[in-house]
């Protein structure tokens, strides 16, 4: 965090209707997350009757986090082998292609660098498209190992380039002295690049991790099995076919933040900055 | 800057090339193979199996026809502009957090601006896709509790708009076509983005704090302060979040497609283009017509990417 201290005001009484506005904007983003949590616990009629307050503890209904726990778990389990395979898939091959264009200027690295670089330029809009029938000649409908292919090459071109960027600020003295030493390439991956660069592996594997885990259109036109549903599909199946225990769909949508909420209470810092960095994106 | 290697150099290192085949091969299969199968598929009548027929360019004259397709543009444009004032309340939050004295808060106030992407973004439509149901949506009882169901009534009945809200019925945001708009622009209020308020604050870093004290000499005002003083140097940081904002507008769909279902909610109103492309891939079984759709797209957002690229991120 680069913030510097800035003197606006020169009484403290000045700094408090900034923290007053501040609170009033963050107190109504954060509505739906407040009636998110405070209806998972009732049951329909005790929610129609008292919309906006919480109920009394005693009248808390964990009933609901056993239904939707029933119901969510499965998706939620798919979609971290989804994420996580597909986030760790990323990562590794984007650090030895990062690490091929970084660390000599081999022939016909300008080219590829060329052919990673026009991606960044050209909208994958109409790939959702032939990517369905591409998967379906490749027999790979109806599987996860669909959507792991997919956040593994969707990823490749961002990683890469902001690694390549990192790569090259590494001092060249490290790697000639591992060099030295005899190490192979792959070594020097491993005992020299990823060592120095945890914050941006791990910021990227944040943004990776998030982009994989809200996906839902790809899931949906790719699985068809409920055991197989992602919770961007499980959730919109729940949405269509479920009778309204809106209580119980709630607390659904509250285990399906779960992991996102484990990752961000970890890497609060990493995340606030991959953030920033994902406007890069485009 | 990576080392330009000699020719020995170069076939003594040849193994390096295995570390780019995996990506090269991903990215040649997953996504420039896509985009030249669209603009080959383009061509033909195709339901995305085996057999096709090709028409030439009957699709893209059946595309620049489609009234659907075109109207679909005209609700982008209303949610690009929506989307052009959606924008204050992030500018606004980074300009608050930023005149922040201590710099703990301004961390926390970070931290806390950040969290709501703990929640998956399809999560929070789907609040918002309860919010704004007829019987039991907060929005509705918010409403009625407010009294403002009754201003709204009133306003109904002053300019016309042929009985969309009544006394005694609850308002259906997403089954009424004169709402389905509204209800695309209200959703997500008070429309804080995280990405956009950091990226706000990283821009206005750059001012010092003499450029405050000397404001405050003049006793200038926190509006002129920030017409002057702060909105000047985000600019970069404004046009690059409003054309970020254009792409990503232009080429979303997941939004409408949630809130109304695949056919843009009654009468269409929600119909965008990204989503009418999917819906005749997918729920029609045209691919072809599907691929033409996308392609006058893709050539939209790739003109938005070039003016995004040479002038602005140069600057940056």
């Amino acid at each position: 965090m680069s913030a510097q201290t800035q003197s606006v005001g020169k009484k403290s009484g000045r700094e408090f209707p900034k923290h007053l506005a501040i609170w009033l904007i963050l107190g109504l983003e954060l509505l739906p997350f407040y009636m998110m949590l405070q209806i998972s616990l009732k049951d329909n009629p005790t929610f129609i009757a008292n919309t906006w307050l919480p109920s009394l503890p005693r009248d808390w209904v964990w009933g609901n986090f056993l239904h939707a726990g029933k119901l969510i778990l499965p998706f939620v389990a798919n979609s971290i082998v989804v994420s996580v395979s597909g986030t760790v898939g990323c990562l590794f091959l984007a650090l030895l292609g990062a690490y091929f264009f970084a660390r000599y200027r081999m022939p016909f690295s300008q080219i590829l660098w060329g052919l990673f670089l026009l991606l960044m330029l050209l909208p994958g809009i109409a790939n959702i498209v032939t990517l369905f029938a591409l998967l379906k000649t490749m027999n790979l409908l109806n599987t996860l190992w669909a959507l792991i292919i997919l956040a593994i090459s969707g990823g490749q071109v961002f990683c890469i380039y902001v690694l390549r960027n990192f790569i090259e600020e590494i001092p060249r003295d490290l790697f000639e002295a591992a060099e030295m030493d005899g190490a192979s390439h792959f070594a020097q991956l491993l005992n020299v690049v990823i060592p120095m660069s945890g914050p941006i592996i791990g910021t990227l594997a944040i943004l990776q991790f998030l982009g994989s885990w809200n996906d839902f259109l790809m899931p949906l036109i790719i699985l068809r099995d409920p055991e197989l549903f992602t919770i961007g599909v499980g959730l919109i199946y729940l949405d269509g076919e479920y009778v309204k225990q809106w209580g119980q769909i709630m607390a659904a949508f509250f285990l399906a933040s779960v992991p996102l909420i484990i990752i961000f209470l970890f890497t609060m810092k990493l995340f606030v900055r991959g953030l920033s960095s994902g406007a890069v994106k485009g | 800057m990576s080392l330009p290697v000699s020719k020995q150099k170069a076939l003594y290192e040849w193994k390096l090339y295995f570390f780019i085949i995996p990506s090269l091969l991903l990215v040649a299969v997953f996504a420039y193979w896509p985009t030249l199968s669209a603009i080959y598929h383009s061509f033909f009548r195709w339901g995305g199996g085996d057999n096709k027929e090709f028409i030439g360019l009957a699709n893209f004259s059946r595309a620049l026809q489609d009234g659907v397709f075109w109207g679909a543009f005209l609700t982008i444009a209303i949610l690009v502009v929506a989307n052009l004032f959606k924008m204050i309340p992030s500018i606004a939050m980074a300009v608050l957090i930023h005149r922040l004295r201590s710099e703990r808060w301004q961390y926390w106030y970070r931290v806390l601006v950040v969290l709501p992407m703990i929640v998956p973004s399809l999560v929070t439509l789907f609040i918002w896709k309860f919010f704004f149901n007829p019987n039991m949506g907060a929005l509705n009882s918010f409403l009625d509790l407010t009294g403002l169901k009754s201003l709204l009534i009133a306003a109904d009945k002053a300019f016309g708009w042929g009985g969309v809200f009544l006394d005694g019925i609850p308002t259906a945001w997403l089954g009424e076509p004169a709402l389905v708009i509204p209800a695309l622009i209200i959703w997500g209020f008070p429309w804080l983005g995280a990405v956009g308020v950091l990226i706000f604050l990283a821009g206005l870093q750059s001012i010092g704090t003499e450029v405050y004290e000397a404001a405050d000499l003049d006793g200038v005002t926190p509006f002129q302060k920030f017409l002057h003083i702060e909105f000047p140097l985000i600019m970069t940081q404004v046009r690059l979040m409003v054309v970020l904002m254009m792409i990503g507008t232009l080429q979303g769909y997941g939004l409408q497609f949630l809130l109304l279902g695949e056919d843009g909610g009654p009468g269409g109103r929600g119909m965008v283009p990204g989503l009418w492309m999917f819906n005749r891939a997918f729920f029609a079984g045209e691919f072809g017509y599907a691929c033409a759709l996308g392609l006058f797209l893709f050539a939209f957002i790739l003109v938005l990417t070039m003016i995004n690229n040479k002038f602005i991120r140069v600057e940056k």
